[in-house]
């Protein structure tokens, strides 16, 4: 009966975990392991694959154009996190609230989910356009600018700090925001109404009943959001990527396109796999302090 | 009267009636930040739609027109002078398809064993699936793009659709996992084994009917997660009549097609939302719940 049961489960699970192996855990190691070899795909063939030690690493660390663009990772990664956060729980407080028409609202919230990435960066880039923007139209109408501003292509910088930046990091927080506010939505309603409603009586103000009620039961569930926001943050491309391909002069460029770019632009996939090694200790850093608070939790 | 009022009930009041008009600014200063919250969200979609029924001369008007003189329906009509789009539209509904399928017949099996049986190795399995849900995708690209490469499969629907189910896999086991455990009562399936049902009749007859919105839900999630990507697809597909929808738009993008024939790029744009947004509607209604079973916990 025993050994049955087990050999059911086996085959259950087999499917799954043997597709997990090849196409996560496989390329995952062997990702790392082409960050420690001379692979040059131009020249694979008379050159092989020579193990190199930190020698890529160190390329790529000693590349101003991947420090730029490390730098710019995790400024646009804190950045969208922070507005995707706060933004969410005014929403999803919004959302959450009893009024006539909250379905409607509910749903208008929730509109850019179903804009695929590529389609929102794309839309993004015609609205942003220096002369066409509706945006430039707007300001320009109530006299808040003298020209018009350019959005995508502005060159001034403060420190890693810039338009385009600015930008790209809006439309990021314009995709992103639905998944988060449902996350949110769905802790809120985890809630227990009485416990309002006895604050209320007591006389809580509603800036209290959030301060002293809503936010310290959202703590698990903003801790999970924050965590998948930096690991998702860390590790994306396709926005930055559509909008600017990391330009102008590499000020919306993040590690994941600077290794795109190794790949598929230069065909060194030993720098390629360095750089994502990079953004992969980034990752694992964040999973690493976020067990060890859920640890620490359930002692 | 007055003297039999308690004092404290007075004072209270007071108190009261003071955060009620701070509630007042509060709830103004809310509605305030959230119709400009909306507007942020909804300008860029009005934007595609009202482009999409202009002409292009009209889109580059200075200063930009807001509300189209007339809906036009050319661009959708022209668009395929563009690209191919309803055949992009099909190979993207053909690959998110099967592999959603593909996803949630294989993760629905291992969820139920992961959340009913213990078994020798079961930490270990579940410790994988976590891992490869947290690896960034970049990480993996460019030997997944080899081992495609070596396996012939380049350049095919098969290994597009083996990738997009091996991607949402982990995430599929993980919300399915939440949902047997918390929707489904194991006490109806331990009376079938006790009436004499096999494990695989027990979960294929009883089981699986009744966790149908469960599986809905991760169907609908992995059709939209294969939908929506790009750079795997670009990657992947090189010959121009196998692109689906997301390669097809960014290409123009990057081509800046997107300004020489702005109409019709805006209308292929709407229409590589569209099925997205029937997925969306008709999975709206239980995906909060779905979401809150699954992994909030």
């Amino acid at each position: 009966m025993e050994l049955r049961k087990n050999l059911f489960c086996y085959l259950m699970v087999a499917p799954a975990l043997l597709i997990t192996l090849a196409l996560g855990i496989v390329p995952m190691v062997t990702s790392l392991w082409w960050s420690f070899l001379d692979y040059d795909l131009i020249q694979a063939e008379t050159a092989g694959e020579t193990f190199v030690g930190w020698r890529n690493y160190q390329v790529v660390l000693s590349d101003q154009r991947f420090v730029t663009s490390l730098v710019n990772t995790v400024v646009m990664t804190v950045m969208v996190m922070a507005l995707v956060v706060a933004l969410g729980l005014l929403l999803a407080h919004v959302m959450n609230a009893k009024y006539r028409g909250r379905a409607i609202v509910r749903t208008l919230i929730c509109a850019p989910w179903f804009v695929p990435p590529v389609v929102a960066a794309a839309i993004w880039v015609w609205m942003l356009d220096t002369d066409r923007s509706p945006i430039n139209a707007l300001l320009m109408d109530w006299g808040l600018i003298d020209g018009n501003l350019r959005f995508l292509t502005d060159t001034t910088d403060a420190g890693p700090l810039s338009l385009p930046l600015a930008s790209v990091v809006a439309v990021r927080v314009w995709n992103g925001l639905p998944f988060v506010v449902i996350f949110l939505l769905a802790g809120m309603q985890s809630i227990s109404r009485s416990l309002y409603e006895a604050a209320s009586i007591d006389g809580a103000s509603l800036i209290g009943r959030f301060r002293y009620i809503t936010l310290p039961l959202l703590k698990p569930v903003l801790g999970v959001i924050v965590m998948l926001l930096l690991i998702t943050g860390f590790g994306h491309f396709e926005i930055n990527f559509i909008m600017t391909g990391g330009g102008p002069q590499d000020m919306t460029n993040v590690a994941a396109v600077y290794a795109y770019q190794q790949a598929f632009n230069f065909f060194r996939f030993d720098y390629a796999s360095a750089a994502s090694g990079v953004v992969f200790l980034m990752t694992s850093v964040i999973c690493i302090f976020y067990i060890r608070a859920q640890i620490r939790k359930d002692k | 009267m007055d003297a039999t009022v308690n004092p404290a009930v007075r004072q209270g009041q007071g108190i009261f009636s003071r955060y009620r008009r701070v509630d007042t600014i509060t709830k103004l200063t809310v509605i305030a930040a959230t119709v400009i919250a909306l507007i942020y969200i909804l300008l860029p979609i009005f934007w595609m739609l009202k482009s999409s029924f202009q002409t292009a001369a009209e889109i580059k008007q200075l200063p930009p027109k807001w509300i189209p003189d007339q809906i036009r329906l050319d661009s959708y009509q022209d668009i395929n002078l563009l690209i191919p789009i309803w055949r992009y539209i099909f190979n993207s509904i053909y690959v998110s398809a099967a592999a959603a399928l593909l996803a949630t017949l294989i993760g629905t099996s291992a969820a139920y064993v992961l959340s009913r049986f213990r078994f020798p190795g079961m930490t270990l399995i579940l410790v994988t699936i976590l891992v490869t849900q947290l690896i960034p995708p970049i990480t993996r690209v460019f030997p997944l793009y080899a081992l495609i490469q070596d396996a012939g499969l380049l350049n095919t629907y098969t290994g597009l659709i083996l990738s997009y189910a091996g991607f949402s896999l982990p995430f599929s086991i993980l919300l399915l996992k939440g949902y047997f455990e918390s929707s489904c009562p194991p006490e109806i399936e331990e009376a079938a084994l006790v009436d004499g049902c096999s494990y695989i009749s027990t979960f294929l007859r009883i089981i699986l009917p009744i966790s149908l919105p469960g599986l809905a839900a991760v169907t609908i999630f992995t059709f939209l997660n294969a939908w929506n990507d790009f750079l795997w697809a670009s990657l992947l597909l090189n010959s121009s009549e196998m692109k689906t929808i997301q390669v097809g738009i960014g290409d123009l993008t990057a081509e800046g097609g997107g300004t020489r024939y702005v109409s019709m790029f805006m209308a292929a744009c709407v229409l590589a939302t569209v099925p997205a947004l029937i997925m969306f509607i008709f999975v709206q209604r239980w995906l909060v719940s779905g979401l809150t079973s699954g992994s909030v916990k």
